[in-house]
């Protein structure tokens, strides 16, 4: 049987300016999906998330997929190595950078 | 089991946990959200940001894969970069917590709880990270029929970026329920959860600590941030007397003053029989650090009432 493990790596958590999720370590699994949650977000902004891949849990490069919402979201993931995390930043209607409380679950298999 | 020769267990092994075959039932500790909206039950320290657990290979730039004891992985208990002064509560983030959530079988006198743990800074920055790792420990959430009590050993490494090295142990306070949450209306109850609740002092003890007599041990941080040396711990305590009764560490065994025991807080509703222990780490400064705890076995004695 596959071992299965969801944290919830941000619980309501602000960013102010950039969104960096906490380095998670999922060498382990074969697949992972991000499902992002925004909190009281202002009609018209957006959420952009790039993922993440890393040797280290310290230096990181973008993965290629991206994920960009307005409310609730998910992205799958697949041969990522060790670490994964999301980064990008919230914008409003005009294109601005806004503050933005984020949840996100790290479902993982494998 | 694995690494056997480690531990010492008493006689019923209750679970040995290999995080090679998983997270084996260990998860965040995170609070109660029974009120309105899903929110926590109770806001008088921020709850819910604390750094989360994961399996880990202990992977590092320079060092590569350092695997666990024996196998590759091990339990991450992990903090955010964020610290509060150490005369404060903690800050959002700060603390990392694992728990393991299971119950007391019928007839138990002891519990012991063993692990291998290791304990290091994130290696985010040259230098050595030692004392930005302010401290880690365990304890176990007991409740009998008249009290829920938390005994549990915490290694205070260093305090405001200056090394204590020491081993302190949960004893009893005396403060009101609301002096124990910080002035808010108390919840909870005093003793219980001291591991974020309890005025701190600038010497990396609070009202419900005391200082091992003969604490003060040099436990192997190793010379880089990304260098473990399994450790092991060993904590055993009575239920019968809900004293302390020994803790071992490392190569050493620690004398707890005889009699020593936890506040006894009153019992709580619906979790009498509860045995949940709980590894934690605290950053003394805005950098990560982790606790990586490896193949914890828990184990009783059982017996009539003496």
């Amino acid at each position: 049987m596959k071992n299965f493990y969801t944290s919830v790596v941000e619980l309501r958590q602000r960013f102010d300016a950039a969104v960096e999720t906490h380095p998670y370590e999922c060498g382990w699994a074969d697949e992972a999906i991000f499902f992002v949650e925004t909190h009281d977000f202002s009609p018209g902004s957006r959420l952009t998330l790039r993922v993440q891949l890393s040797p280290d849990g310290i230096r990181w490069l973008d993965e290629g997929s991206e994920l960009d919402i307005t409310c609730t979201g998910f992205i799958r993931v697949k041969h990522f190595g060790g670490f994964l995390r999301m980064a990008g930043r919230a914008v409003d209607t005009e294109g601005r950078p806004v503050p933005v409380t984020v949840s996100v679950r790290l479902a993982l298999k494998g | 089991m694995t690494s056997t020769g480690f531990f010492d267990p008493l006689p019923r092994v209750l679970v040995t946990d290999d995080f090679d075959r998983g997270m084996s039932g260990w998860l965040d500790l995170r609070p109660n959200f029974v009120a309105p909206g899903f929110r926590e039950h109770s806001d008088d320290i921020d709850l819910i940001h604390w750094g989360p657990t994961m399996l880990s290979s202990a992977t590092f730039a320079f060092g590569g894969t350092h695997g666990s004891a024996q196998g590759t992985y091990s339990l991450k208990i992990s903090s955010r970069a964020a610290a509060a002064a150490p005369d404060q509560p903690p800050a959002p983030g700060s603390m990392g917590l694992a728990i393991k959530r299971l119950a007391v079988p019928p007839r138990t006198r002891r519990v012991r709880i063993e692990a291998l743990v290791a304990y290091k800074a994130e290696q985010d920055r040259p230098g050595l990270g030692v004392n930005d790792v302010r401290a880690f420990g365990l304890y176990v959430d007991l409740q009998d029929e008249l009290h829920r009590y938390m005994p549990g050993v915490r290694y205070v490494n260093a305090v405001a970026g200056k090394p204590v090295r020491r081993w302190q142990f949960y004893s009893p306070t005396d403060v009101t329920d609301e002096q124990w949450s910080y002035g808010a209306d108390g919840w909870h109850k005093a003793g219980i959860d001291p591991q974020w609740f309890g005025a701190r002092q600038g010497d990396g003890s609070t009202v419900a600590t005391t200082w091992f007599a003969d604490g003060t041990q040099h436990l192997i941080y190793n010379e880089s941030d990304d260098k473990l040396n399994w450790t092991p711990l060993s904590l055993t305590v009575n239920l019968e007397t809900r004293a302390y009764e020994e803790f071992r560490v490392g190569n050493r065994r620690l004398s707890f003053p005889v009699g020593a025991h936890p506040t006894l807080a009153p019992a709580y509703n619906d979790i009498e029989g509860l045995l949940n222990p709980v590894f934690f780490v605290e950053a003394d400064t805005d950098r990560r650090v982790s606790l990586f705890v490896d193949s914890v076995v828990i184990s009783v004695e059982t017996g009539e009432q003496s």
